[in-house]
């Protein structure tokens, strides 16, 4: 290269002093002025950031109110980062660097305050605002309402004239590579942004979630990559003062990653309903993406050769060279974990945010606190503490190395749950301690964010600073660049490669374009025909009140905790279902996929669990479900479970309609193989043999239907056996029950207030083993205990043994006579076989269409009292009415005498 | 999906290789902006300073 150098030098010396005219001016206060926006913008979304993951731990912390409820503080923090931070910082750096590539200023300095004052005031602040009031696009890096992303597409169209102009006016033939970076991201990006917010709201469900898959990568890929590339490009050359290592490299790694990013988007959506040739386009971009990461990284890494010292001591060309590593290494993950294999076991975990981060704050951030703080030591008047900055960096690196560790390793760990039959609470418990550690690691994040920000404050000014030479020091292996000029006009004018630049930028719109035809029009057509086929004909639309539950469940960030889409894969099937088609999301505007599992899939909520457990859930999920960390949403309800406000009513009549369709259609009925189609199944088939030839008759998350083939299990004879078996069965009664049969067992746990029927208290009764076996497989159907079969048999079988133990002592021998049991039999005949059966086996002629059912009291035998407290006022929530009105207190007395008779094996008893 | 991406990229990539290989001036041509970007952060940087290049 230096070779390359020396002969372009002397030929070009002249043609040089004509072109070096007066230096362009820069615009050191707006510079200024989106320093300081980043800085604010960046503390106050990584603030929104702790809040989150805090609420992890601690669900209620600062969660009375819609405002700060987790899903809005979660749009905000993504958005915060996105357009806040990240936007503001690259426009900084837009403002430093277009007037040094361009040799020309930014256009007009007017319309880059317009500029400043659109992208905060009319893009960030409200955009945050409305996001938090409930105004929001239930959408991936897409959460700020349409409105705003009117405001963002004008703030695009307005960085072309400023900063693009520039460029168009200047040779692009002597362009250097951070400028076309600068031009490819804000021209795709505008061209991408409006596809990505818009075409969702238009085109429903799974064709939707094929746009909001591009657009996903899209913001990573023509937003965030090239504008932090950029400034990589530039703050190593101009700290290290010697060229990169290769252009050539570099510029074919700027069109590799224009071309291959957009074909990514599907990746994020892999076993899912999207037509299969998408799928695995997506998954081969993503593998042609690491390898153009590794060229450019090499490239980077190459132009340090021999700059390890720089690297060391300049904090700013520190920070940039950390960035360099974390896009290798994400970006490698990233083309991994789009893989079948790793992806069907890390999709929707931890591991994708540990991604995210690693991304968001180990490249780009990094990358882009580099770029600030170097240009930052070189804008007049300022002032720069080099101490701090290096507190800063290493604040940063250990409180991210920590949180990406922490959030991969929780990853792993949820993966290895989901995989297993074990009940979802287990995956929240298990990452529990990990959820804790992430919410310390953003600790020192904030900390060297804060200590970043204060370096720029505190310290020398720049005119001090350069006259000790402190910041900025040259290095002694300097090219001789000063000799070497732009190329000569003879190599300029020789024709063809004059227009090279605009045969590889149409080539670039050209792939650009591609990736919407093959990932989003095509496969949308294709959709389109199969759903035409399949989808029955009385499919049934969501009514009005299920519409605004709708809009409701997507202000609240619902879909970033619960996927609504069942992929093709034993595990997901096994859990929650069969897998989603097409035609079931086909009046889903925006489709709610969501890419992000904290708690279930919702898909098949359709006649899941009773309105009165959905409510007091909704109210404060730990009221029913004790380590539950979802968020509670008082704001739906007038003080108590009991009392929804319109808006609860509608958000359940929304949950409760998922998966209706299919239900009612039948479709599960008709043969799934014969017209299903397609290559998504051909694939599961394939690669997950037991996914869709195993009928997901009861999946883990069902209740209802009633399994004959329930165990009946025992507790154990030794009297040593047994108590170990009480013993952790009160534990696991804890842990799972309590909420609603309270700490004792008494049915009075804190949900129970608001389930109707109530808990059953369960040291009222005795239950025979068979009962207590067959409620914990099958649950009981009409009330909100739910099944408990996905726990292991011996946790079921202590739990037999827990409630065991519940039951009082045997009472003294009944004192009941023949005469008061004859005249209970006769009563009970008269007036409670028509539910209960003749027997009282809870089999009467009515007993079908009853639930709960009636009891069998056979199996259950309960306290004198709690058999006269029935009678006297009825089970509220069941068919079972008070008799106070109808029998006497003889009788009554005749029939409680009865009843409790029955208890035992039907045969003994039947004479009675 | 796969052959069409996977050939349009390997067909741009051997194009470009090939041009490189080939063609001594491209090499000159496509390195020549790592030179004018330093020379020109130079000149900033003189300004500033208040010293002349």
């Amino acid at each position: 290269m230096t070779t390359v150098a020396q002969n372009l030098s002397a030929q070009n010396k002249r043609s040089n002093t004509q072109r070096e005219g007066a230096l362009p001016s820069i615009e050191y206060d707006l510079i200024r002025a989106h320093v300081f926006a980043s800085l604010v913008t960046l503390v106050i979304s990584v603030l929104f950031g702790i809040l989150v993951a805090t609420k992890f731990t601690f669900p209620e912390f600062v969660g009375g109110h819609g405002w700060l409820t987790w899903g809005r503080l979660r749009y905000n923090h993504t958005q915060g980062i996105f357009f806040g931070w990240l936007g503001n910082a690259f426009l900084a750096f837009f403002y430093y660097v277009v007037p040094r590539l361009a040799s020309r200023p930014v256009l007009s300095r007017r319309l880059g305050w317009l500029l400043f004052v659109i992208w905060n005031f009319a893009v960030v602040l409200p955009g945050w605002v409305l996001v938090a009031a409930g105004f929001s696009q239930p959408l991936e890096w897409a959460e700020f309402p349409l409105v705003v992303d009117a405001f963002v597409v004008v703030a695009f169209i307005l960085m072309v004239f400023e900063f693009v102009l520039p460029f168009l006016k200047a040779r692009l033939s002597d362009l250097y590579v951070s400028g076309w970076y600068i031009i490819g991201g804000i021209i795709f990006t505008m061209l991408a942004y409006p596809v990505g917010n818009l075409v969702p709201e238009l085109v429903p469900g799974a064709r939707g979630a094929a746009f909001s898959g591009l657009w996903i990568h899209d913001a990573v890929g023509l937003f965030v990559t090239p504008f932090a590339a950029a400034i990589a490009y530039y703050v190593i050359p101009a700290t290290t003062r010697r060229p990169i290592f290769s252009h050539f490299l570099s510029m074919v790694g700027f069109w590799l990653l224009f071309f291959t990013y957009p074909l990514n988007g599907t990746h994020h959506y892999v076993y899912s309903a999207i037509p299969m040739a998408a799928q695995k386009g997506a998954i081969v971009a993503s593998a042609y993406l690491g390898m153009a990461v590794i060229l450019v990284v090499t490239n980077w890494l190459l132009s340090l050769r021999g700059s390890s010292g720089t690297v060391s001591k300049d904090v700013p060309l520190r920070f940039v060279w950390f960035g360099v590593i974390s896009y290798l290494l994400v970006s490698l993950q990233g083309s991994v974990q789009a893989l079948m294999p790793v992806n069907r076991f890390i999709h929707f975990t931890d591991w994708v945010i540990g991604h995210s981060h690693l991304a968001m704050i180990g490249f780009a951030s990094f990358i882009a606190l580099g770029g600030i703080a170097h240009l930052w030591q070189r804008i007049p008047g300022t002032r720069y503490n080099e101490r701090l900055m290096n507190w800063s960096f290493w604040l940063l690196a250990a409180g991210l190395t920590l949180m990406v560790a922490d959030l991969t390793i929780a990853g792993l760990v949820e993966a290895q749950v989901w995989q297993s039959s074990a009940p979802w609470i287990d995956s929240v418990r298990a990452v529990g301690s990990y959820w804790l550690v992430r919410t310390l690691s953003g600790l020192p994040i904030l900390a060297g964010f804060v200590l970043f920000w204060t370096s720029l404050v505190t310290g020398p000014r720049l005119s001090e600073a350069i006259a000790s030479g402190t910041s900025r020091e040259a290095s002694e292996n300097v090219v001789a660049f000063e000799n070497v000029s732009p190329v000569s006009d003879k190599l300029n004018s020789t024709g063809w490669l004059s227009y090279a630049h605009v045969v590889a930028f149409g080539a670039g719109v050209g792939f650009f374009a591609l990736s919407f035809l093959v990932l989003a029009i095509l496969p949308g057509r294709e959709l389109e025909d199969e759903i035409k086929q399949v989808a029955p004909v009385t499919m049934p639309t969501l009514t009005a009140s299920e519409q605004r539950g709708r809009v409701i469940y997507g202000r609240e960030g619902c879909a970033y905790c619960h996927t609504q889409q069942i992929r093709s894969l034993a595990a997901d099937v096994r859990r929650f279902g069969a897998p989603t088609e097409p035609w079931e999301t086909k009046y889903d505007y925006p489709q709610l996929w969501g890419t992000r599992r904290i708690g279930p899939d919702l898909s098949r909520e359709f006649n899941l669990r009773p309105r009165d457990w959905q409510f007091t859930h909704l109210y404060n999920p730990r009221l029913v479900v004790r380590d539950s960390v979802m968020p509670p949403y008082p704001w739906l309800f007038d003080g108590s479970p009991n009392q929804p406000t319109q808006e609860g009513l509608d958000v359940l009549a929304y949950i409760q309609s998922l998966g209706r369709a299919r239900e009612l259609s039948g479709f599960d009925r008709q043969t799934l193989a014969s017209t299903v189609r397609s290559d998504t199944s051909e694939m599961a088939m394939t690669s997950e043999p037991s996914a869709r030839a195993t009928p997901p008759a009861i999946p883990i998350a069902m209740m209802g239907g009633y399994s004959l083939s329930a165990p009946v299990l025992h507790p154990a004879s030794d009297p040593d056996d047994l108590e170990e078996e009480v013993s952790r069965g009160g534990l696991l009664f804890a842990g799972n029950c309590a909420s609603c049969h309270g700490p004792a067992g008494r049915g009075d746990g804190k949900a129970s207030a608001s389930l109707l029927p109530r808990p059953a208290n369960l040291a009222a009764a005795r239950f025979s083993d068979e009962r207590l076996s067959s409620v914990l497989w099958n649950g009981v159907a009409g009330s909100a205990m739910p099944p408990w079969r996905q726990l292991p048999t011996e946790d079921l079988r202590a739990l037999v043994a827990y409630v065991d133990s519940l039951h009082l002592p045997v009472a003294a021998p009944s004192t009941q006579d023949s005469t008061n049991l004859n005249v209970g039999k006769f009563l009970f005949a008269a007036n409670c076989a028509s539910c209960h059966g003749d027997a009282g086996e809870g089999n009467g002629p009515a007993a079908g269409a009853l639930a709960p059912s009636p009891t069998n009291f056979h199996l259950k035998k309960p306290t004198q009292e709690r058999a006269w407290d029935v009678l006297e006022n009825g089970v509220p929530g069941t068919a079972m009415p008070p008799w106070r009105s109808q029998l006497t207190a003889d009788e009554r007395r005749a029939l409680v005498e009865f009843v409790r008779s029955l208890y035992g094996p039907s045969q003994e008893n039947s004479g009675q | 999906m796969i052959n069409l991406i996977v050939i349009a990229i390997s067909a741009i990539m051997f194009a470009v290789l090939l041009v490189w290989w080939r063609w001594p001036a491209f090499r000159v041509w496509i390195e020549a902006p790592k030179y004018s970007m330093l020379r020109q952060e130079r000149r900033f940087d003189d300004q500033q300073t208040g010293s002349s290049s």
